[in-house]
């Protein structure tokens, strides 16, 4: 049996991403087009293509596994640690928390919005657009309420 | 001979479940099986698309109802 997958928030993931950790998205791409992850360093794998592609990623690099909610990501943080990677977590709460929290997407915040009705933390209030920045209203939803620990997880 | 289905318990994964049960009876194989439900017990055979079938540790099948001439075929071979 595998090992429990590492799992980081959005917070922990941002660092991560920010000191050179690869982000893999594994969305489809219809779904990318919509909305997508507005980081430096990302790859597009989406899960109809991971069997198939995943000898391309790195296996000396920090990588982050994400998705919409954090559920196939999983399941290709597992399917990596099947393959021995060691350097490989998952994002919980994919890019629909990532968007509440306020982190930087690109593309149609409606998306969001709608996912965010059936994310983790259900009917989250996502709020505003700031000169075409999407965020999210502080304190309206229960990741938002959680205080903001260096590296910590809501 | 011990027979897993692995599958998060969506449609095809209850079926492939009956058609094994059928076609074990029909050949009056003594087969237990089992189903396996969590991801990570899922993902620990490498399997990426479910249904899949695990015949006495080994994965024989991936993906999609496995059709009952190959469940034959496997019962058959195991029979020896």
């Amino acid at each position: 049996m595998l090992n429990e997958a590492k799992e980081v928030c959005p917070t922990t993931t941002l660092r991560m991403s920010r000191e050179g950790a690869l982000l893999v998205d594994v969305r489809e791409r219809d779904e990318i087009d919509n909305l997508a992850f507005d980081v430096p360093d990302l790859l597009v794998m989406p899960m109809s293509e991971f069997e198939r592609r995943c000898a391309e990623l790195p296996r000396d690099r920090d990588l982050v596994m994400v998705c919409r909610v954090g559920e196939r990501s999983l399941k290709a943080t597992y399917f990596l640690m099947y393959l021995g990677y060691t350097r490989v977590a998952n994002m919980e709460g994919g890019i629909t928390k990532w968007a509440r929290k306020g982190f930087p997407i690109k593309g149609n915040v409606s998306t969001a919005i709608a996912s965010a009705a059936t994310g983790c933390c259900g009917g989250a209030t996502p709020a505003k657009s700031i000169g075409g920045k999407s965020t999210f209203a502080a304190g309206e939803n229960c990741c938002a309420a959680q205080p903001k620990r260096a590296g910590g997880c809501c | 001979m011990d027979i897993k289905v692995l599958g998060t318990g969506c449609a095809n994964c209850r079926a492939t479940i009956a058609l094994i049960e059928q076609v074990a009876q029909a050949k009056g194989v003594a087969v237990n099986l089992q189903k396996v439900e969590e991801l990570r017990a899922i993902m620990s055979y490498g399997v990426m698309s479910t249904p899949g079938v695990v015949i006495d540790g080994k994965v024989v099948h991936a993906g999609g109802v496995p059709g009952r001439d190959k469940i034959e075929q496997w019962l058959v071979a195991k029979q020896g």
